[in-house]
């Protein structure tokens, strides 16, 4: 059991704790990598195969007037679309957030609850 | 209609209530005829729940759509299973599953076990409290018989959703998580009642196999599921949904090989106790994971009115058991010690920590990011490569020790006498690694390894089953095929877990294979335009368009050569369904049987203006291990479980010596 922590601590000394999970409006004071949650605001423009997507993203929650502007590479989930709320990893340069290529993900409650965006 | 469902589950609730209130005061006073009593309202709880569970099925079947339940799961052109299904679709009737199962398992076990007088009127009380739990969300905070004036039609299935495997994983998942109540409330019911012998375990061996069988193979179909539907190509993606359900098997699994040394050896009794408790506990926990929305975000704890409820169960019950076992404590001591480092028992430690450590490690991945946003108000996640390299670190020593384990003798083990039964395998381990090494496959170094200590498990494994065959072939004098039959219809339990082990070894194998040893690539493609990967040359031919009752599908033809023969035409696409206003991902998957790997096909992106597709193709080797491995899996299990009409008989004499010479 020892030896199981030692491997544990190890390792969460070495490769650090985790990505922060930020929203659009407290990205501001992180400069390194980090996954930006939120709704997405269009216009949606771009195709994310040939150049990059771009779109912008606000909070999920409240009315945080903070807006990031986002350009992505890779695979687009079919779920993703205006209002929409998403994940995406990637650091900010030059005032655009760089998205790893294939990044993307669309969130959900949970796998099995219906999506509860469409009646409000 | 709703009102007879509200009315069963309140005669449920009322049942269970005195299950659990008369039967704890019956069993504390010994009062033999109030235990009775209680076990049989116990018993009658289960027709009760039956009948609120039919009650939901017929609404959901008729589409009623004044049930909120059936208006927020199902439409009216939801095809007639995917209705059916919808019973575990949605959060109330997920609840009403888990006790609809839980009755029927607590009145099977205390019907079954019902001889075993002084171990149940303890147990009762224990399965009355969890069962009441469910049943009083199910009445006051949950409740799928809420009605409402009709819509015009009902919300309907999400996309991903509407796919045969609906119709088994979640009963299966629930089969095996509910399962591990019974395990658990035998041993607080041997706690209680202060018989901490290892009565408890024999009874309900099977019980925890079964759960344990249950739950991953439910885990296995989820896998291919989100295989073949998901379409992202992957089979798990270390989701706290999945997780949930991967950590109480992999307690299960330390469980199910710590109460074989308590049995043969009489030791590790109090990890027996904590472990079950662990697996209980978890089970429970990923129940709320999925139904409560916390994995996102805490702050869904007040959207959703489930959570703070489930996390004051799960408390309570972790508190009951701890503070349980603690006071138990003096009657838990162990009859023998652990002699040698090297020894059956010091692996089946070793296989315990490792395990538990494990499930432990992806317990703290998926609590880290409530965690976090807890103490620090910043949401930090971790992912893939955590997870992966815990996979590595104590995964593939596992690995190893399933070869180890079953070779290494009891009590101690002389190093000269390993070196002799280990040469083999070692022999086969070394050559396969050396011969992959040269074929190029040390561009990943835990799939190289997971190659090597699979091929040295398969090798003990197959080593097993031939000297017992031979053994029994000089003792007996039987034929090569007989006396492997009877080796293992006279050691089920042995030859059974050596099943599984090698089942486990081809889940490794296919997982290794199909993850370390990929490929992938993706490319826009015109009509008539062909892509080529590893081997495969792809030729994308055009777009097709259906309609179906409750969804328009457009598929890509791709026709697929290996080399200059024809073998396949894929037909990758999307499926968008206007009701639910969601778009499904429909890929296409080649099985090659040369190499049981697959070449799997997604439509990335369909534009309908140009007939240009996205395609995007994996090339995943020996992925088809991993559902083979299911097949072994379940056969193993089974031989394991299968009733031992000479073992039972053992067992009797040791446990209750009257019966079996009354019985005889």
């Amino acid at each position: 059991m020892a030896a199981a922590l030692a491997v544990f601590v190890v390792y969460t000394a070495v490769a650090g704790a985790g990505t922060p999970q930020i929203s659009p409006s407290t990205l501001a004071s992180h400069t390194g990598d980090v996954l930006l949650v939120g709704a997405v605001v269009g216009p949606v423009a771009g195709d994310a195969h040939s150049a990059p997507m771009r779109f912008a993203l606000k909070d999920v929650s409240g009315h945080d007037p903070a807006r990031v502007r986002v350009a992505y590479r890779g695979s687009v989930p079919d779920l993703f679309k205006v209002g929409r709320h998403i994940v995406v990893e990637g650091t900010m340069r030059n005032g655009v957030f760089v998205a790893k290529p294939g990044s993307l993900v669309t969130k959900c409650p949970s796998k099995y609850a219906p999506a509860k965006s469409k009646q409000t | 209609m709703a009102a007879l469902g509200r009315a069963a589950l309140l005669l449920a609730l009322g049942l269970v209530g005195y299950a659990l209130f008369a039967g704890s005061y019956a069993a504390w006073k010994r009062r033999r005829r109030l235990a009775l009593s209680a076990q049989n309202a116990l018993l009658a709880a289960f027709p009760a729940v039956v009948v609120a569970a039919i009650v939901l099925w017929v609404a959901l079947a008729r589409r009623d759509m004044t049930f909120e339940y059936v208006a927020a799961h199902t439409s009216h052109s939801l095809p007639l299973g995917y209705a059916l299904s919808a019973f575990w679709g949605g959060q109330e009737g997920s609840l009403l599953l888990w006790l609809l199962i839980l009755s029927g398992y607590a009145a099977l076990a205390v019907w079954l076990n019902r001889r075993s007088r002084e171990l149940l009127t303890w147990v009762v009380p224990v399965l009355a409290l969890v069962a009441g739990f469910f049943v009083f969300m199910l009445c006051f905070v949950s409740s799928p018989f809420a009605t409402a004036p009709a819509p015009a039609d009902g919300a309907g299935m999400v996309a991903s959703l509407q796919n045969p495997y609906m119709l088994a994983h979640p009963p299966l998942l629930y089969l095996g998580y509910v399962g591990l109540s019974i395990p658990y409330a035998f041993a607080m019911g041997a706690l209680l009642s202060r018989r901490t012998d290892e009565r408890w375990i024999v009874l309900t061996r099977r019980w925890t196999l079964a759960a344990w069988t249950f739950l991953g193979v439910g885990q296995l179909l989820g896998a291919h599921w989100a295989y073949v539907e998901i379409g992202w190509g992957g089979y798990y993606a270390w989701d706290p949904v999945e997780n949930a359900a991967l950590m109480p098997w992999l307690a299960a699994t330390a469980f199910l090989h710590s109460v074989m040394i308590q049995e043969k050896r009489g030791m590790l009794k109090v990890w027996n106790m904590v472990l079950v408790a662990l697996a209980f506990c978890l089970s429970i926990f990923g129940t709320f994971l999925t139904r409560s929305g916390v994995v996102n975000s805490i702050h869904s704890f007040s959207q959703s009115p489930l959570g703070g409820w489930f996390l004051g169960f799960i408390a309570l019950m972790t508190v009951f058991s701890v503070g349980l076992i603690y006071l138990r404590l003096p009657l838990l001591r162990a009859r023998t010690k652990l002699e040698s480092l090297v020894s059956r028992e010091a692996t089946f430690l070793y296989n315990n920590l490792l395990l538990v450590a494990l499930c432990l490690t992806i317990l703290w991945g998926v609590v880290y990011p409530l965690l976090t946003e807890a103490l620090r108000g910043e949401t930090r996640s971790v992912s893939k490569p955590y997870y992966d390299f815990f996979l590595h670190a104590f995964g593939l020593p596992l690995l190893l020790l399933m070869g180890l384990g079953p070779l290494v003798a009891w009590r101690r083990a002389s190093l000269r006498s390993l070196g002799k039964t280990f040469l083999v395998p070692l022999a086969a381990a070394v050559v396969t690694g050396a011969v992959l090494l040269g074929l190029g496959y040390g561009s990943s170094w835990p799939g190289l390894l997971a190659y090597t200590f699979s091929a040295f498990v398969v090798a003990s494994i197959v080593l097993e089953f031939v000297r017992g065959t031979a053994a029994r072939r000089s003792i007996a004098g039987e034929g090569r095929l007989r006396a492997l039959a009877m080796l293992v219809a006279r050691n089920r339990r042995r030859y059974g877990g050596y099943l599984v082990h090698a089942a486990i070894v081809m889940l490794a194998i296919g997982v290794a294979g199909s993850s370390a040893y990929q490929t992938v690539r993706e490319q826009a493609l015109k009509p008539g335009q062909a892509m080529a990967v590893d081997g495969y040359t792809l030729r994308y031919e055009g777009l097709r368009t259906t309609q179906s009752a409750n969804a328009q599908t457009t598929r890509a033809r791709v026709e697929v050569w290996r080399g200059t023969s024809h073998v396949a035409t894929l037909d990758p696409g999307k499926s968008q369904f206007p009701v639910e206003g969601d778009v499904g991902n429909d890929v296409s998957i080649y099985h090659d049987p040369r190499t049981v790997g697959d070449l799997f096909t997604i439509a990335d992106q369909i534009v309908p203006k140009t007939n240009v597709v996205y395609l995007k193709v994996l090339v995943k080797p020996l992925v088809n291990l991993i559902w083979l491995a299911g097949f072994l899996f379940v056969g193993g299990s089974l031989v394991a479980m299968w009733p031992d009409a000479v073992e039972q008989r053992r067992l009797a004499e040791r446990y209750e010596p009257g019966a079996a010479t009354a019985g005889a």
